[in-house]
């Protein structure tokens, strides 16, 4: 998970400006809910709904530095694959403006679309050999609910998020954020649809900060 | 009063009687027919308007269930949609609407039918979605999804979300002015993924309408207070109205029926609730059927056992009259017999008394003719006998005293006899029963008949063992042995003989005494009282020596009879009643 998360970072650094570029660091460990289920050793995870709230199962989170960061002129596309009647990956953080691309790797026709009020789109039913890949520009921040109305149990989540800032935590609920620009920011900690923390923290640039999210 | 006339009175009160008796029994009859069949109308109409009721009812919720089923289906198509989930789940209110557009088109289609035709029963007027917490969603485009006035929308409303299919009627207020009812289904949208109840859809329809089979059958829907009954007539509706609040005010069940006075006839009113256990108001099919038919079919039968009932009392008052006649003949019969009856008793109770009182005179009359005799006789003797003492008489004067002296000492022995008859006669003859020596008695007197001057030559045979007793007073019981062997020496012949034999036979004594000499000549009877022998004899009695000598006999519990009579020789039997313990044994 961590190799993951640091390629992320590497990935995101690479096209950021080099005035943003920061030295800080933020790590720490967020309190993650208590699975019910063992540990899962796979790399899948999906999401379940419980009492109307959206999660991840098993839980992780999100932790991303918030703020008034200036738009990136282009940013890397991204994308959610439909496989076995899931998408993966069923939690995809981005910033605003990312496209998504939803290519469609069953056998069987997609139809993804999204009722959600941070993006409303729909994107009719499709074949795998679909061309161009249906894609969606996410422009406003918020968490958008991938349905898809040929399968009803199909549920993704999109986090769209006003900074590049973001990172998503392991299964224990570790994170790690570097490369900050230092300043005066709002950490916050994305646990479910209903969930975020959110902590203010001072970065300066050179050193490490540690915020637990309880 | 004669008899006849008693008779016919008697008859004529036996017949009243019957008859009103009969008349008694046929009203009951009648009136208890009258009572049964006014029961059975009753309940037989109530129990046939019941069983249509329940069978219109039947149909019409077997309708209402294909209408069910069918919502089901679709609506749990519905909920299973992923664009109805977004909308509710995602806050996509907005979209809910439209998304449901395309699954509910078909059924909000098309020209919407008159609501006679029921077979239409699938098209919907309009449909709500409840949010969570069972207000309305207010669609964006009413016109999509049926419009409503916000008072009925109100009533599509729920405390909560039900978790299964619930009906309801709700009042509109047509623009017309009208009121209508509408039937509306609730039906809840599960969470695919929880299983949660996160909506419901409610569907408003055409109530369906009981089928107007039976004739001047009205039927309508009670719910929110108000009843809904379009074809009864306006003024009726409020008389009704009220009953129909006050029964189910007063009564916790689903379903009864009543009868009720409204449009000026009797009716009968059912109700059934409509949707028990709903989230909704209550809501009660109301029907009611006019009991005119019943009535008519009631006046009909009165007039059949009305009828019926004259008839039995028509056949009963003939009936009646026949009995008694039929009845009144043995009795006739029975009261002539019992007076003539009567009048034969009369007669031979005095015919009985008279004789009674001609007895008792007759025995008097010999009693005291005895006594009055016995006097003048002794007065006789004994002048007879001083005569007799005298002397210087004549021998021959002599003589002739001494036969005269003779003839009064006979006729004191026939007044005394003629007493003692008088006295058995009066039955006033009371004997002291003792043993007697009957042996002695009897050689007692056949020494006296030795001893007596003027005896024949007569041969005597004893054949009896000394000392043979018996029970009797001894003075008549001589009496009976003298009078049998005087009358054996009496009416024998010179130079014959006599016989006498006595012992014991069972449990008394008999004595019989024979003698020679003429016979009695067959079919004279010798007992009889004052009897001359037909057959001129010297030697004649009075005539009731034997017939006391019976009389005494019979009197000490024996008899006295001829045994024979014939060839010169003739013999009597006298049995006595044996001395208990006394005679050896024969």
């Amino acid at each position: 998970m961590r190799l993951r998360g640091l390629l992320w970072l590497n990935a995101i650094s690479s096209v950021l400006p080099a005035a943003l570029l920061g030295s800080a660091t933020v790590e720490g460990r967020v309190e993650l809910p208590k699975s019910r289920s063992a540990p899962v050793q796979a790399k899948r995870y999906e999401i379940v709904t419980k009492g109307g709230v959206l999660s991840t199962q098993p839980p992780l989170a999100v932790v991303y530095l918030d703020g008034a960061f200036p738009r990136p002129a282009s940013l890397p596309t991204k994308e959610v694959r439909q496989k076995d009647l899931t998408f993966i990956p069923a939690l995809l953080p981005i910033e605003a403006g990312t496209k998504v691309e939803f290519p469609n790797l069953d056998d069987t026709y997609h139809n993804i679309f999204s009722y959600s009020p941070a993006k409303r789109f729909d994107l009719g039913r499709y074949r795998p050999e679909e061309r161009p890949i249906p894609s969606v520009i996410f422009d406003k921040p918020g968490l958008i609910t991938l349905r898809c109305d040929i399968h009803e149990h199909m549920r993704g989540l999109i986090l769209v998020l006003n900074t590049p800032y973001f990172v998503m935590t392991d299964t224990a609920g570790r994170f790690r954020l570097d490369k900050l620009p230092p300043g005066h920011y709002t950490l916050k900690a994305w646990i479910d649809s209903r969930t975020t923390k959110e902590k203010a923290v001072d970065v300066k640039n050179g050193q490490t900060l540690h915020v637990d999210f309880p | 009063m004669s008899f006849v006339e008693t008779r016919d009175k008697g008859v004529a009160r036996f017949r009243t009687r019957l008859f009103t008796t009969m008349m008694i029994v046929v009203a009951t009859l009648t009136a208890l027919g009258f009572y049964l069949a006014q029961r059975k109308v009753t309940a037989d109409a109530e129990r046939n308007l019941q069983q249509i009721f329940q069978n219109e009812l039947s149909s019409l919720h077997k309708l209402e269930e294909l209408r069910h089923a069918a919502l089901a289906d679709r609506c749990n198509a519905l909920a299973a949609k992923s664009r109805i989930h977004a909308a509710i789940e995602d806050n996509a209110i907005d979209l809910l609407y439209p998304s449901a557009k395309d699954e509910l088109r078909d059924l909000m289609e098309g020209e919407e039918p008159p609501p006679a035709q029921a077979a239409q029963w699938l098209h919907a007027k309009f449909y709500r979605f409840l949010d969570s917490a069972g207000a309305v969603i207010k669609p964006l485009n009413p016109y999509d999804v049926g419009e409503l006035n916000g008072d009925t929308e109100a009533q599509l409303a729920l405390s909560e979300l039900p978790d299964k299919q619930q009906i309801g009627y709700v009042l509109e207020n047509t623009q017309a002015g009208d009121r209508a009812i509408d039937e509306v289904i609730a039906v809840p949208i599960f969470s695919t993924d929880t299983g949660e109840v996160i909506s419901a859809l409610v569907i408003g329809f055409n109530p369906l309408e009981l089928e107007n089979k039976h004739t001047g059958m009205q039927s309508g829907i009670w719910t929110h207070g108000q009843l809904h009954l379009p074809a009864f007539p306006t003024a009726s509706q409020t008389t009704l109205k009220g009953k129909v609040a006050d029964a189910l005010a007063n009564s916790d069940q689903d379903e009864n029926y009543f009868r009720v006075d409204a449009g000026g006839a009797p009716q009968l009113l059912f109700y059934k609730r409509l949707n028990p256990g709903s989230l909704f108001p209550r809501a009660y099919e109301i029907c009611v059927y006019p009991l005119s038919y019943s009535l008519e079919e009631l006046r009909r039968l009165r007039w059949q056992v009305g009828g019926a009932g004259a008839l039995l009392l028509l056949g009963g008052f003939i009936a009646s009259h026949l009995i008694a006649l039929r009845f009144s003949a043995p009795v006739k019969k029975l009261a002539l017999d019992s007076e003539e009856n009567r009048a034969k008793r009369r007669r031979a109770e005095a015919a009985l008394a008279s004789t009674a009182e001609e007895l008792e005179r007759s025995t008097r009359y010999s009693a005291d003719a005895s006594h009055q005799l016995k006097s003048p006789v002794t007065v006789l003797r004994v002048g007879l006998e001083s005569l007799l003492d005298r002397e210087g008489f004549r021998p021959e004067i002599y003589e002739e005293l001494s036969g005269l002296l003779h003839q009064t000492h006979r006729l004191t022995g026939v007044i005394e006899d003629l007493l003692l008859l008088s006295q058995l006669d009066a039955g006033h003859l009371q004997i002291a029963s003792t043993p007697v020596n009957l042996s002695q008695l009897v050689d007692e007197w056949l020494d006296d008949l030795g001893a007596l001057p003027d005896s024949p030559d007569v041969k005597i045979e004893k054949e009896f063992p000394p000392g043979l007793f018996v029970a009797g007073e001894k003075r008549y019981t001589s009496l009976v042995v003298q009078n049998l062997l005087e009358n054996a020496r009496k009416y024998n012949r010179p130079g014959g003989r006599i016989r006498v034999s006595a012992g014991a036979n069972g449990g008394g004594v008999v004595l019989t005494v024979g003698n020679t000499g003429c016979a009695i000549a067959p079919g004279e009877n010798i007992f009889e009282r004052f009897h001359h022998s037909s057959t001129p004899s010297p030697a004649s009695g009075h005539g009731i020596g034997l017939n006391l000598a019976r009389e005494l006999a019979r009197l000490h519990g024996g008899d006295l009879r001829l045994v024979r009579s014939e060839n010169d020789w003739t013999e009597f039997e006298v049995r006595f009643s044996g001395a208990n313990g006394v005679n050896p044994v024969a």
